[in-house]
């Protein structure tokens, strides 16, 4: 029997012998001991940002009677800044860089921007205020938040301008309220048709530019239907290739409700997280209710849950999710996890935002993750529990651009070896010491991205992506290479059991129950691609174990196009996909 | 790999928790009511579990919330509530134990026969808090109970029972130890 299921057992048990003696209790209350100090309601979530908020929002009400301008360069309009998180705002202003209109271009906009008169105010101020209102909305909280800034101008030089200072000035927002989001800044060029479109989808000029480089990758995805999707959605999507359409943040929560047997009602709440850049896309849903707090996983392109409570009866109290923290073993806390990380990432505790530590299982071994976002790049980090190990340290830049015009001569680049001796420096290894290094050049869709550096220690694995014209390190990746003692890959029951999900969870859980046989992986992987099976060859199809879990891993060609499937071997879930053009 | 941490199941959110506190303390009985259907299987599994007593561990309960009901003015929001109110189930089951050791000796109770006249109470439970009873020392049943019903981590569990971590730790995993072989000798048994 699992951890879980013993203390589902004794939380059934106890709740059934528990006497109910509400009545007398409540008749014995009698008037309550003077000494009574009324206590502040505690905050829902971080409000460090009001007093700032209202600040601006006073400035603006201000400055706002005294906007009156003579002169008629002060009424043109001489760029275009949009911000888009989901809400998604675009503000007119003067040479003078003061506000001459701020446009909520859907629902959640006019929520954000309810009772502002930004109309006079300095571009800044208002920035400021809007920031303000997103943070106390809670957008901008995870680590998987993200936030887009872009500015349209025909002065390139003044746009550039702009889009530092605003940037700055987000991040200081976000700084201030130890906010996660990552910020994505752009300069966009004019383009008629582009505004056209983006009027239509009543989203930003911005966010309809990174729409569009998606529509370049996945030409076969609707402006609409991304337009429709969250700046982090599309970011998750440009990074990965945008290998289908996810369902959308509410389709997941909704996902999530059915699962749990719940209607949406004003007594339940939800946060979703889209993980799409993970080895399986998912949304990660967190339902609120008033007898707890429930954690789903949801498929992102079919909306399956994969894991979470199911069937949520009226009387769940007490019975809710499972335990995530450590169990059995002893060893260092998750402070000290953190501690760890962010000694070797250089980093204050102050300037860790989105600080997030959870407990794992990985091979049998208890694990601590940690992420955190600072100084533009998110880091993940896996720490041993039982001696504080660094199993992995990962770095990566949020620097996001929209990819280069095509046709960019390689010219430029900085050379694969100044790429290497980038990684070599940055990792703090000389050339002697690293074996099997490669270097090259990464393409994707016969678009040069980076170089890709690979190289390995005595001690670690490392990779980088290295910045194709100026040597940056855009991302960093450093895996220990485990002594041969270290687990085999088969978990030990219950290091499984305590990474899965809820206690009850139907059946989803990939223990014990029966595998599915490879013609049902192999039909799920070609349904899911969209194929038919006669049109499939060179097919190659094989059971695996990894981190504990199994599944079917395809590969097979169908017309001009490659696919690599993972299927899990339990729940025929689409666990990653890779397609390619077959060259 | 895949993967995703839940949280610890919890009896309601420590910010509601606070709230209900909040409001208790400005003397609203509805919010002691929703607290109490929040908490009460934690506050008496917890009880039951230092007193190994159904009978004081029903009184405990109800003196907790007599005790929360004039105290909550003096909580502070600290985003620990279930700490708080544990604090005060483990005073009083304390004071209880010591105000009998000077009266009564101990007598071991079996829960087998304690529960055998609850009817919510199934042949499976009757076993489950049995094997609580007679398998586990007192810190080790204390530790799981507190596990199993409050969703406190075993750091809190650690601060609530005045116990160093390492020990609420390998307490907590020799007493899931236990706890399967004697439900896998009663099944066989059964």
């Amino acid at each position: 029997m699992h951890e879980q299921d013993l203390e589902q057992r004794i939380r059934t048990a106890v709740e059934h012998a528990a006497p109910d003696p509400l009545e007398q209790i409540l008749a014995a209350c009698g008037p309550q001991s003077g000494n009574v100090i009324p206590l502040t309601p505690p905050k829902a979530k971080k409000r460090r940002w009001v007093p700032m908020a209202v600040a601006a929002a006073l400035v603006i009400l201000a400055c706002g009677g005294f906007s009156v301008y003579s002169w008629r360069a002060a009424k043109t309009v001489a760029s275009v800044v949009s911000l888009d998180v989901n809400p998604s705002i675009q503000l007119q202003v003067n040479q003078k860089e003061r506000i001459l209109s701020a446009q909520p271009l859907n629902e959640d906009a006019q929520i954000i921007l309810e009772g502002m008169d930004l109309q006079g105010t300095q571009l800044q101020v208002a920035v400021n205020a809007i920031m303000g209102s997103l943070l106390q909305h809670g957008y901008l909280d995870s680590l998987s938040s993200a936030i887009l800034i872009s500015v349209e101008d025909s002065d390139a030089q003044r746009a550039s301008r702009l889009e530092a200072e605003l940037t700055g000035e987000v991040d200081a927002a976000l700084q201030n309220a130890s906010a996660g989001a990552a910020v994505l800044s752009q300069v966009v060029g004019y383009d008629a048709a582009l505004e056209t479109q983006a009027q239509a989808s009543g989203i930003s000029v911005g966010k309809a530019a990174m729409v569009q480089s998606i529509q370049a990758i996945a030409p076969d995805l609707s402006f609409e239907d991304l337009a429709a999707l969250s700046v982090e959605e599309l970011k998750q999507l440009l990074e990965t290739g945008a290998p289908g359409l996810p369902i959308g943040t509410s389709a997941a929560a909704d996902a999530a409700l059915a699962y749990a047997g719940l209607v949406a009602s004003n007594a339940i709440t939800w946060e979703v997280d889209p993980e799409l850049d993970e080895r399986t896309p998912h949304y990660e849903v967190e339902l609120h209710t008033q007898q707890g707090e429930f954690d789903y996983i949801v498929d992102a392109w079919t909306g399956e849950v994969l894991r979470g409570a199911a069937g949520l009866s009226a009387d769940v109290s007490g019975s809710s999710g499972s335990s995530g923290s450590a169990s059995a073993s002893s060893g260092i806390s998750q402070d000290d996890a953190t501690a760890i990380a962010l000694a070797d990432a250089g980093i204050q505790r102050a300037s860790a935002l989105g600080l997030r530590v959870s407990s794992d299982w990985d091979d049998g071994h208890h694990i601590y993750e940690v992420e955190f976002r600072s100084g533009g790049a998110e880091y993940e980090y896996d720490i041993l529990a039982s001696d504080g190990t660094i199993l992995k340290a990962e770095r990566e830049d949020d620097g996001w651009r929209l990819p280069a015009a095509a046709g960019t001569s390689t010219a430029s680049f900085i050379g694969e070896d100044a790429a290497a001796q980038a990684a070599l420096r940055h990792a703090g290894v000389t050339a002697s010491a690293a074996q099997s290094l490669l270097c090259q050049v990464e393409y994707d869709d016969g678009l040069a991205e980076c170089y890709e550096v690979t190289f390995q220690t005595s001690g670690a694995r490392y990779a980088y992506e290295i910045g194709l014209y100026d040597g940056s390190v855009l991302k960093s990746e450093r895996t220990a290479v485990r002594s041969s003692t270290g687990g085999t890959g088969a978990n030990s029951g219950t290091g499984t059991s305590s990474s899965s999900g809820g206690t009850s969870s139907a059946g989803v859980s990939s223990g014990g129950s029966t595998l599915i046989s490879a013609e049902q992986a192999q039909t799920t992987a070609f349904r899911h691609a969209g194929i038919d099976a006669d049109d499939v060859y060179e097919l190659d199809c094989e059971l695996e174990r990894d981190d504990g879990s199994t599944y079917y891993s395809l590969e097979f060609k169908a017309g001009r196009m490659e696919y690599d499937y993972e299927i899990d071997a339990y729940t025929g879930a689409v666990l990653s996909v890779e397609q390619d053009r077959d060259d | 790999m895949f993967c995703m941490t839940l949280p610890a199941p919890s009896t309601g959110d420590a910010a509601a928790l606070d709230v209900c506190l909040a409001r208790i303390a400005d003397g609203d009985k509805d919010a002691l009511s929703q607290l109490y259907a929040h908490t009460r299987p934690s506050v008496y599994g917890f009880a039951l579990s230092i007193l190994k007593n159904a009978h004081d561990a029903e009184d405990v309960l109800q003196d907790t919330y007599l005790q929360i009901w004039s105290a909550a003015g003096r909580y502070r929001a600290q985003g620990k509530p279930m700490a708080w109110i544990l604090s005060i189930v483990r005073n009083l089951s304390l004071d209880r134990l010591r105000a009998q050791s000077h009266t009564e000796p101990l007598v071991p109770e079996d829960w087998q026969d304690r529960f055998a006249h609850t009817p919510a109470v199934t042949e499976e439970d009757r076993m489950a808090l049995q094997a609580l009873l007679s398998a586990l020392g007192d810190e080790e049943r204390q530790i799981v109970i507190l596990h199993a019903l409050t969703g406190l981590k075993h750091r809190e569990i650690a601060a609530v029972l005045q116990l160093p971590l390492p020990t609420v730790l390998s307490k907590y995993s020799r007493a899931l130890k236990k706890l399967q072989l004697a439900w896998k000798e009663a099944e066989r048994h059964a």
